[in-house]
């Protein structure tokens, strides 16, 4: 009987739930798609179960936001980057020759 | 109305439109002061995007040479910057074009990058499941001072450098430039559903990079 019981869990689970690699995409899909409801139980049920992904689904909020911050940073002049002194009188030379030949 | 006073107010306004705005709001270019004035904005704009020194200096000389050579096209309506990134823009979604043309010439490497293969199990019973020392350690990646919040970004971008071109492209439009995903699509001649997948493994290999940089 609990023979029965387990081998119908195991073929249930093995129907219904999703492994780590389905999940960890849907956590990455959702952030622009709505979910179906089968996908969104069943993320939420691997979710409920799974450590792992759940510090995932966490960690990938974090990045999203940080990928923001990044981006801020760099759109208000704040980046560090500047081209170098070579660079800038290589570029200035090339423009100078158009310029000159016109 | 008579067609001589018609004449007469229209040379009228003409005349107060040319005066009362003397190119006032109009934008003019000054070719000669743009590396001075745009070089390092510009460098800025296409490092973060391609994450090659060399690449972004040659961007940047080639959208100013563009630029000038397209100079009778500025209307003035922007701002000569705005114009100026406009045309950069263009150039780094050519390079990413061609590093997504590219990939036709290994196609191994492409199937290599959009695989999972290496994250999860690929048989036994814990098929699916993350293959030890793949998945998340730490619980989060967030900084707490100033001093982490830098060290962060300056991690952003190495991971991003680090990223597959295949897979860093569509993560830079979608993350960095904020494109629609239509627009990523059709920029990079790709399905959706492909970009999804491009985008879950860049995803994959960022949060890897980022977490393995940061617990250092």
């Amino acid at each position: 009987m609990m023979r029965k019981i387990g081998h119908n869990m195991m073929v249930f689970m093995s129907k219904h739930m999703i492994a780590c690699d389905e999940a960890s995409f849907l956590v990455s899909y959702r952030s622009e798609h709505r979910l179906g409801f089968k996908q969104w139980w069943q993320l939420k049920m691997h979710l409920l179960t799974c450590h792992l992904c759940r510090k995932y689904a966490h960690q990938i909020k974090e990045m999203n936001l940080s990928v923001d911050k990044y981006r801020e940073s760099c759109s208000h002049d704040t980046c560090s980057h500047h081209l170098s002194d070579e660079a800038s009188s290589k570029i200035q030379h090339a423009l100078d020759r158009e310029l000159h030949a016109k | 109305m008579n067609s001589t006073r018609f004449l007469y107010l229209v040379s009228v306004l003409r005349l107060d439109s040319n005066s009362c705005m003397p190119e006032e709001g109009k934008h003019i270019l000054e070719p000669q002061q743009w590396v001075e004035r745009y070089g390092d904005y510009l460098y800025n704009y296409a490092i973060v995007r391609v994450n090659d020194s060399e690449k972004a200096e040659d961007l940047v000389q080639e959208t100013f040479l563009s630029a000038f050579k397209a100079k009778d096209n500025f209307l003035g309506k922007s701002s000569e910057r705005t114009w100026l990134i406009s045309i950069l823009k263009r150039k780094i979604i050519d390079t990413y074009r061609k590093q997504y043309s590219s990939k036709e010439s290994s196609m191994a490497d492409y199937e290599q990058d959009i695989s999972d293969g290496d994250f999860y199990r690929s048989e036994g019973p814990f098929k699916g499941h993350w293959l030890e020392g793949k998945g998340p350690h730490s619980h989060s990646l967030m900084p707490e001072g100033e001093l982490e919040q830098k060290e962060l970004m300056s991690i952003i971008q190495l991971c991003i450098s680090m990223l597959p071109p295949n897979l860093a492209s569509a993560f830079v439009m979608k993350m960095i430039d904020e494109a629609e995903s239509d627009e990523v699509c059709k920029e990079l001649g790709i399905t959706a559903s492909n970009l999804w997948v491009i985008l879950h493994r860049a995803r994959l290999k960022m949060r890897k990079c980022i977490e393995s940089k940061w617990l250092k």
